[in-house]
């Protein structure tokens, strides 16, 4: 039994599907972009595992770096997201993100 | 001379092997949870666990820097601004269960358990000081000479996510031309709605 590339990939995999399914099937604005939070650390979890296991290991803090921006990145987006957010919630006292609101 | 040298193998100590599966596991399961809990303060607790493990998985593979930032930067803010949301639209009430009750006890308890094994995980094994030392160069100093560029955008895009997020939140609202949605069913949950909004939820 052993933890390598593909156990990480593969959880990287469900991680983005587990966000793609919060930004698709749900409605809350909050929970759309803790989906697309959980898409941004899929996306760091296959970066970090590369650069453990697979060839990215021959420059170490490659991928590691590559995590910290994409963590910095998914951080000024939920700012951003969560102030469009509260402006949807002033509007409509409600953070259901609807097409046929109205 | 070849052009690629040998490929790092994974890891197959077993308390190691046993410990990624477990928090993979914990971790998918705290992410789903995130997404199907109606209660937004609930799934912004189960997001903020998620963070948490996926910085105790970065303790097994990653460089000591990314967990700490992980753990402590974007743990911390990422819940400080949901929870800065709740308290600005629907409001947090302070909470009705008292510090003896069993709720609070079998928190606090859950909570010591937790740290007790990071504690005995890191003291047993001391990865960090592995990971940290087995680098070639300081992953710090890296970051500031190598990636200075990439840096210096980084600082650039928070500044601005800060800037339009304030002017975000600092801009009057308009009164909406269709008199504003429906207020049927409010809760901190955040997902108020109408019964017959279809079969998303």
């Amino acid at each position: 039994m052993s933890a390598g590339l593909n156990l990480l990939l593969v959880a990287s995999a469900g991680l983005f599907a587990i966000g793609v399914f919060g930004v698709v099937a749900r409605r809350s604005a909050v929970v759309m972009l803790l989906g697309a939070q959980f898409m941004f650390i899929a996306g760091a979890l296959a970066f970090v595992a590369f650069a453990r296991f697979g060839l990215g290991a021959l420059h170490g803090t490659a991928g590691a770096t590559m995590a910290l921006f994409a963590g910095a990145i998914a951080l000024a987006e939920l700012a951003v997201g969560l102030a469009m957010a509260a402006l949807v919630y002033r509007e409509h006292r409600s953070f259901a993100l609807d097409a046929d609101r109205g | 001379m070849p052009l690629i040298g040998a490929l790092p193998q994974p890891i197959t100590s077993a308390p190691l092997v046993l410990f990624v599966y477990l928090v993979l596991i914990l971790l998918l399961g705290s992410a789903l949870a995130c997404v199907l809990l109606r209660n937004t303060l609930y799934a912004i607790a189960a997001f903020a666990g998620s963070m948490v493990l996926v910085a105790l998985l970065y303790l097994a593979i990653a460089p000591f820097l990314l967990v700490a930032v992980q753990l402590l930067v974007f743990t911390t803010i990422s819940a400080a601004l949901l929870i800065g949301l709740l308290r600005a639209t629907t409001g947090l009430r302070a909470s009705s269960v008292g510090r003896l009750s069993p709720e609070w006890i079998v928190g606090a308890a859950v909570s010591a358990v937790m740290f007790a094994l990071l504690a005995l995980v890191l003291g047993a094994t001391a990865w960090p000081v592995q990971a940290c030392c087995a680098l070639p160069d300081s992953f710090s100093g890296v970051l500031g000479s190598t990636y200075a560029v990439g840096l210096a955008v980084l600082a650039v895009v928070l500044g601005s996510a800060a800037l339009g997020s304030g002017l975000l939140l600092a801009a009057p609202t308009l009164p909406s031309p269709r008199g504003g949605g429906s207020t049927t069913s409010r809760s901190p949950g955040g997902g108020g709605s109408t019964p017959a909004r279809g079969a998303r939820r």
